[in-house]
């Protein structure tokens, strides 16, 4: 997974911290570049922290801040924001971090953020085997070895590689016995054939 | 948080009751009544510090002192490991091998599929007690013959090809993984057995495969992150003394 680099600006140590401590629950990996003072050139820091995400209470960078955008680095900024806060502000942002929200609502408004800046979603991974996975599963649980299964489909043994980790990877299985395991319960071979 | 040597032992216990397996490998039992950790280890005859930083990389996954466990001496490191061998051997695997073997007494479970978790588990029983035997035989007299010669001040008595024949490098091309089979195990009880009418046994087992699971990533850790680059520099030591 790719490293998010974070910038945030906010002066309180504990809110910072209590961001750190959610991010960290995400399973995402990050690292964070802490400002906690009022920035005036907030293209600069920019340039100099090189983030992907920035995290700003709207406070420390004045309201009638133009957030510096630019088409070829795409920076996600997120507004850390507390109570009421004008619809103007929350305008310039991508997302917010409403601070005194529930853990809910909060691990939501993370994951959107997340998700942002990384600039991917999350692929909800289809788990069920193609007929070719299927077949070559079959040959794996009999015992053929990736040259063998190679030869006997004529493809190649780095395909029927690709095949297996595929498999391993919807399955959540292995090794050759627990994908035998897995075949014969779905009477993929039968225990006989296997004996 | 972590434990310190002050805390009493018993609320190390309510703590994390995970460590209850671990303090018996100290051959410290239960009844503590309101003594301190520093007592309990004083009793036992067990190096407090080394026990503290057991129980401490147990309880805490990301706690992993590197500098404080090269401190300690590879034979008490390698004590550690064979009596953590002992309990998995000799209680932990035995007690889950009970659990499977009662599935086929189960008349509601399909005996094909018993059939095949016993089948399963004995091969996995079977590649880990090769895999510690392999340590217990070859590689942890290896090292205890490395600090030995190590130790002498007149290294002439020494008959150096016992240490020649093996070296740890081979140890870690040999460390194969007996994690994959024990995960995959656990997601054909989760995900792939037809759902049984009750699942308690099946919970029991499954509890007994996360727990075995941590003890072995724990112990894992200690082989390759402690063990191995102590005895990498034994052997450079070694090197050197015979120059």
């Amino acid at each position: 997974m790719q490293r998010l680099s974070i910038l945030i600006i906010e002066q309180s140590f504990i809110i910072r911290e209590g961001i750190k401590t959610l991010l960290s629950q995400m399973n995402q990996p990050f690292s964070m570049e802490e400002v906690d003072e009022f920035v005036i050139d907030l293209p600069k820091l920019l340039r100099k922290t090189k983030p992907n995400l920035v995290l700003i209470n709207p406070k420390y960078i004045g309201t009638d801040i133009v957030l510096p955008r630019t088409n070829n680095s795409k920076i996600i900024f997120a507004a850390i924001l507390q109570g009421e806060i004008e619809p103007n502000i929350k305008s310039k942002f991508e997302c917010c971090l409403q601070i005194d929200a529930d853990k809910q609502t909060l691990s939501k408004q993370f994951e959107e953020m997340i998700e942002k800046g990384a600039g991917k979603k999350k692929i909800q991974q289809n788990s069920t085997l193609s007929e070719r996975e299927i077949s070559i599963l079959k040959l794996v649980a009999l015992g053929l070895t990736n040259n063998d299964i190679g030869e006997k489909l004529y493809i190649s043994t780095h395909t029927v590689m690709t095949h297996r980790k595929n498999i391993t990877r919807k399955l959540g299985i292995k090794t050759v016995s627990g994908l035998t395991v897995f075949a014969i319960l779905n009477n993929i071979i039968k225990a006989e054939e296997y004996r | 948080m972590l434990i310190n040597k002050d805390m009493k032992m018993a609320d190390v216990i309510h703590l994390d009751h995970h460590l209850l397996y671990v303090i018996n490998r100290f051959n410290i039992q239960l009844g503590f009544e309101d003594k301190s950790v520093a007592d309990v280890c004083a009793e036992h005859q067990v190096n407090t510090s080394f026990f503290l930083e057991i129980v401490n990389t147990y309880h805490d996954p990301s706690y992993f002192p590197l500098k404080n466990l090269k401190r300690f001496s590879p034979s008490l490191l390698i004590d550690y490991l064979q009596k953590t061998h002992h309990y998995y051997l000799g209680i932990k695997i035995p007690e889950i091998e009970q659990y499977i073997n009662q599935l086929t007494l189960n008349n509601k479970i399909e005996p094909a599929h018993s059939k095949l978790l016993v089948d399963f588990f004995q091969s996995y029983k079977t590649e880990l007690t090769a895999h510690i035997s392999r340590e217990e035989q070859r590689v942890y007299p290896y090292v205890k013959k490395l600090e030995e010669f190590l130790s002498l001040v007149d290294d002439g008595e020494v008959s150096l090809h016992e240490i020649n024949e093996y070296s740890i490098q081979k140890y870690e091309e040999e460390h194969d993984d007996v994690e994959a089979k024990l995960y995959d195990l656990k997601n054909i009880i989760i995900k792939y057995l037809p759902s049984p009418n009750d699942s308690s046994l099946f919970n029991k087992i499954l509890h007994d495969l996360f727990e075995l699971e941590r003890d072995l990533n724990n112990h894992g850790r200690f082989e390759n992150l402690i063990l191995v680059p102590i005895v990498e520099k034994m052997e450079k030591d070694l090197v050197k003394k015979l120059k």
